[in-house]
């Protein structure tokens, strides 16, 4: 059996696009037939839910009954790979559980395997999160991500300020999610369908949908520059999967 | 059942005939077929819409909106044959356009076939716009316009590979003639009694050209 594998997406700042990110996650596991569940803590009413019902549970982290939801079934269930989306706010004092439950030592033992997909805001207060999030990381994968949701640059053009976030933690990988047209984003919003569903110009109940063909393929090449970057850090070897040719790549 | 055909006239340069192209090719299109749909994607230049106002619509690719509502129309199997004059200033934009939205595969897959109609010239804006334009554009889909009024000789030799279309040149008498607003090609030929005068056959022969251009479109796809 496949060792469990955990992924968390967080940030400390709402509005920074965690949970798009965490939405491709799932697409990307989707495409690449990796068998995942989804937690998402934006209790009662979760986004990653809107767009992923079947394999997405609601849970408060905060509680102990829905932590042992999670964690308790890491190894008694399949599927393997366990996502979960962390309410903005709550990545450092989720991480802090994981430790107090001694999830960190297992993972550090090499018994799970947990990668913290940690989505930045361009802010100095957001870059200074790093240190603290990194402060958790030992034996765990730890990728900085920078997710254009407008012209930002995230200090690029200041190569000291840049470095001297972006360089300080070893071992951390930088991610670059690119910006999606926001039209596009505005029509998959109202669509509640996933990115890969609305790609495929499907409904929600796969049924044939009537999508702008533009919009769709701005979707469709932003996907592929996310997923490019999720082959790059070879995401399916983490979580301990073989990647499979996609249809696109055929 | 041939694809729904769809001509997109463009250059990244200004006064190459670029509409010049566009209302004989609608205007040939509406004489064979019955019907066309023509898109007028230009700001500042004499346009398609004031040549035939019953058959083009105005566009633009500035916003994603814009996009939107025209290749949209552009992409649907309707059998109505699209003629779009791109204006210059749109021509980066619109290409950058169809290379992320994949919109070559997307009309294979919907029965549509884009013919990019590439007004040449000898500068080298228009030497780059082609040399990307053959990155992008399968060698079938792309067919460069020697227009003989523009070019005054010989092709620059990169563009004078693939398939082409040559357009010659008009006395300029002819040519003032042909650009008044209410001027038709195809009224031209049905008025004019004699058919040995030099804009009848420049017309005819252009005519028999679009024709010739349509079945190899249908060879291609057979």
């Amino acid at each position: 059996m496949a060792k469990p594998a955990v992924v968390v997406v967080g940030a400390d700042k709402g509005g920074v696009g965690k949970t798009t990110v965490s939405r491709t996650l799932l697409d990307y596991f989707s495409a690449n037939n990796v068998p995942t569940r989804a937690f998402d803590t934006e209790s009662p009413r979760g986004t990653l839910k809107r767009f992923h019902p079947d394999i997405t549970e609601i849970v408060d982290m905060t509680t102990t009954a829905d932590q042992m939801k999670i964690f308790d079934t890491l190894n008694a269930v399949s599927p393997s790979v366990t996502v979960i989306d962390v309410r903005a706010g709550l990545l450092s004092p989720a991480l802090a559980s994981l430790r107090d439950i001694g999830f960190l030592d297992a993972a550090k033992a090499g018994q799970i395997t947990f990668a913290v997909f940690h989505i930045l805001g361009p802010s100095i207060a957001s870059l200074e999160e790093i240190a603290e999030t990194a402060g958790f990381m030992g034996g765990a994968k730890y990728f900085l991500v920078k997710n254009f949701i407008n012209d930002t640059q995230f200090f690029q053009w200041d190569q000291a300020t840049y470095n001297s976030y972006f360089h300080r933690i070893k071992d951390a990988t930088e991610l670059t999610i690119p910006k999606l047209n926001e039209m596009a984003y505005e029509q998959v919003e109202v669509s509640s369908v996933p990115f890969l569903k609305f790609v495929a110009n499907k409904g929600i109940n796969d049924e044939a949908a009537n999508y702008s063909f533009v919009l769709r393929g701005y979707v469709r090449h932003w996907l592929a520059n996310v997923w490019s970057e999720f082959d790059r850090i070879r995401l399916t070897d983490i979580v301990g999967s073989k990647p499979v040719t996609r249809n696109s790549e055929k | 059942m041939p694809a729904t055909p769809v001509y997109i006239i463009c250059s990244p340069r200004p006064q190459v005939g670029k509409t010049l192209l566009a209302r004989l090719l609608s205007e040939f299109l509406l004489l064979k077929n019955g019907n066309v749909a023509a898109f007028d994607v230009n700001l500042k230049e004499p346009s398609l819409l004031d040549y035939l106002p019953k058959v083009t619509e105005t566009a633009d690719v500035i916003d994603t909106y814009g996009k939107m509502q025209l290749m949209d129309r552009v992409i649907l199997d309707d059998g109505v044959a699209k003629v779009i004059d791109l204006g210059f200033h749109a021509f980066d934009e619109f290409f950058k356009m169809t290379d992320e939205i994949g919109l070559l595969k997307e009309a294979a897959r919907r029965h549509v076939a884009p013919q990019i109609l590439f007004v040449a010239d000898t500068d080298r804006a228009s030497a780059r716009a082609h040399e990307m334009l053959r990155g992008q554009i399968p060698r079938m889909n792309l067919v460069t316009v020697d227009n003989e009024y523009v070019v005054r000789g010989e092709l620059p030799p990169a563009m004078a590979t693939g398939r082409l279309f040559r357009l010659p040149a008009l006395p300029g008498f002819l040519k003032t003639y042909i650009d008044r607003l209410n001027f038709s090609f195809t009224g031209y030929l049905r008025r004019e009694k004699d058919s040995s005068t030099e804009l009848h056959q420049w017309t005819r022969r252009n005519y028999i050209a679009f024709r010739e251009l349509e079945l190899s479109l249908i060879l291609q796809r057979s």
